[in-house]
């Protein structure tokens, strides 16, 4: 990218992290105040009311609420970008109908600023964790930086696509929501996939989401059994993703006005 | 650096109709998988249009006529439906009445993502602000969310933002007619500053008076397509001469004028029949010649007078006051002539009024009015010149 379109991009990214603390008294420190208040709804809920446990043969002593955690950020990370940018192009209508502005970095921005504030939330939670003794540092863990990388190209693919229908079919932005929680709970996140019904299987693995959230959880916790083939295929949905996000988008951008 | 700016070869529009529900979706499997674009109307017929670096284009034409859709094609916020468009340089654009605020954000705000999207970095915004507020005047507002802020205030800081910026394509649409009289001013004034210095300028008006000031060569667009273009003064006198014909027929089909018993049957000015405008450059006498019916075969009275083009009236007199009766022609046709000195009216849109009015000069029967142009420079203020004479 050239310099004035990263100051540009820069820019937008900005403007989204300011507009989502605008007028908050606290600013930018409910980005890591919420993390921490939903980690403690979760450790209560799970840990104290429901007294969830990790089948034992399969995770040793590893506490619920470490598992849930490292499965929760990334998941947050993608149906949250993904809901932001499904709107994008619609919200922006005022300033795509006056200024000529690349209308591919605009989704950009949403993708970017809720990745930014779920991985510092994601640092925070684990730093906690840490600090409560629920889980054991190791180096693999700073796989989770290139995956939140993979996962965030991979989510910027689909809200090309979305964002791009969404203009011209509105109901989008209404389904979309409900699509993602189906998607969060047909996604081991609450739950391991190993207590997936056996004929469900396919369908559980068909789901990429299962596959990120899978190796977030072997890097951080060695929980999970993924090679480097499944890293591979991470890869190849990722640019899979990006590539048909892509050309949707551009074969649409010309069009958005008319559909305004 | 090229000196064409803009080259489009039969560029047009045609929008989508999208009323029907499954209207968006037919179209959006058109785009995806045909290269057919989706059936629509057209705004804007193919045309040619090439800009030069240094040229003053102005746009006129009725509401709905494509004004704004042209100028969103060569900003590039539309994409056109047919034909090609190049642009060779950067665009400042100023369209319907805004620069893309958003309106959640402060002005500062907005200035950093209007630098960021001219592609300066958050470091010029500093050196810009002084100067973007001074010439906005704006205040303190600078850090109120622009939703709070009044049309006026929009418009002003979109204009100096566009200022700012220095574009080499300067395109506004309407901008003329928000902004108080002062910040006109001020705007024409810095217009001229950048024409004079080399800038272009695309402008859009349904002031006559804006488009003959600062634009040289004008395009008159009617119901999409071009009707007229080329020099700014036959471009916009042949589009008021169709307005005052379009008028003149809703006047003949509504009021039967032939019922009063006093009225103009035609006039001249300077030989030239009926006409409705008339532009005034060196020479400022103009000669006027009015034919009259009287029904009752009394020597009608007519009235004359001068407005300011915002409707101020400067002068009027009547015959009979001037105790000056006209030419019989026939037993109820008159004639009056007489010679107009408007040397002392400054640079300006006036409007000249002729009335008929009944033999005692009492009760008044039409109004025929007439835009007069004074074309010219000066920095003295008001609408005429006083005689004075400074003392030593």
């Amino acid at each position: 990218m050239t310099t004035p379109k990263k100051r540009l991009v820069g820019e937008l990214v900005r403007r989204e992290l300011r507009q989502r603390y605008l007028g908050s008294l606290s600013g930018g420190a409910w980005a890591l105040l919420q993390p921490l208040a939903q980690l403690a709804i979760y450790g209560y809920v799970f840990g104290r009311i429901f007294s969830a446990r990790l089948p034992q043969q399969e995770f040793g002593e590893l506490a619920f609420l470490a598992f849930l955690a490292i499965g929760l950020w990334p998941w947050n990370a993608f149906a949250e970008s993904l809901s932001r940018a499904c709107t994008t192009i619609t919200d922006n209508a005022g300033l795509l109908g006056k200024v000529a502005i690349p209308r591919f970095l605009l989704v950009l921005a949403p993708v970017a600023a809720a990745f930014m504030l779920q991985v510092a939330g994601f640092a925070a939670v684990l730093l906690v964790l840490y600090l409560g003794g629920w889980f054991e540092p190791r180096w693999q863990a700073l796989l989770t930086l290139p995956l939140f990388v993979l996962l965030a190209l991979f989510t910027l693919g689909l809200a090309w696509l979305f964002s791009a229908l969404t203009v011209f079919v509105r109901d989008i932005a209404h389904g979309l929501p409900q699509a993602l929680l189906l998607m969060f709970f047909l996604t081991p996140v609450l739950y391991p996939r190993s207590l997936v019904p056996e004929t469900l299987l396919p369908l559980a693995d068909a789901n990429p989401l299962a596959l990120f959230v899978g190796l977030f959880r072997q890097s951080v916790l060695g929980v999970g059994s993924y090679g480097p083939g499944d890293w591979l295929l991470a890869v190849v949905l990722t640019l899979a993703s990006l590539a048909a996000g892509y050309l949707v988008f551009q074969r649409l951008a010309p069009h958005f006005e008319d559909f305004q | 650096m090229s000196t064409v700016l803009v080259s489009a070869q039969g560029i047009g529009k045609h929008y989508p109709l999208v009323s029907r529900r499954d209207a968006r979706m037919r179209a959006l499997g058109r785009l995806l998988f045909t290269r057919r674009a989706p059936d629509g109307v057209d705004v804007l017929k193919p045309l040619d249009l090439e800009i030069r670096r240094g040229e003053s284009f102005g746009i006129v034409g009725e509401n709905g006529a494509g004004k704004s859709t042209l100028l969103k094609l060569v900003t590039g916020v539309l994409t056109p439906s047919v034909g090609s468009i190049q642009v060779n340089g950067s665009i400042g654009a100023l369209l319907e009445l805004g620069a893309g605020f958003h309106p959640e954000f402060s002005g500062r705000d907005n200035l950093r993502m209007a630098a960021a999207l001219a592609g300066l970095d958050a470091r010029a915004v500093g050196d810009w602000l002084p100067q973007i507020i001074e010439f906005a005047d704006i205040g303190q507002y600078i850090d109120e969310p622009i939703k709070h802020y009044s049309s006026g205030m929009v418009v002003r800081l979109g204009f100096a933002v566009v200022a700012a910026l220095k574009p080499d394509l300067l395109i506004t649409d309407e901008v003329l007619a928000v902004g108080d009289e002062s910040f006109q001013k001020k705007c024409i004034a810095w217009i001229e500053e950048y024409l004079a210095g080399g800038g272009t300028l695309m402008l859009v008006s349904h002031g006559m008076y804006h488009v003959q000031k600062l634009c040289r060569q004008a395009l008159w667009l009617r119901q999409g397509e071009v009707a007229a273009r080329g020099d700014v003064f036959e471009v916009t006198q042949a589009y008021l001469a169709y307005h005052e014909r379009r008028q003149r027929q809703q006047d003949d089909s509504t009021a039967a004028q032939s019922d009063s018993p006093y009225r103009i049957v035609h006039y001249s000015i300077d030989g030239a029949e009926d006409c409705q405008h008339i532009v005034l450059d060196e020479r400022r006498h103009i000669d006027i010649d009015v034919e009259m019916e009287a029904r009752d075969n009394k020597a009608p009275v007519l009235l004359f007078g001068i407005a300011h083009g915002n409707g101020l009236p400067i002068y009027g007199v009547s015959s009979d006051m001037d105790q000056v009766r006209p030419l019989a022609l026939s037993a109820h046709r008159y004639r009056f002539r007489f010679e107009l000195d408007l040397g002392a009216l400054l640079p300006g849109e006036y409007l000249l009024k002729l009335h008929p009015m009944d033999s005692q000069g009492l009760r008044l029967f039409a109004t025929h009015e007439v835009a007069v142009v004074i074309r010219g420079e000066t920095r003295e203020m008001g609408a005429v010149r006083l005689p004075h004479q400074w003392r030593e």
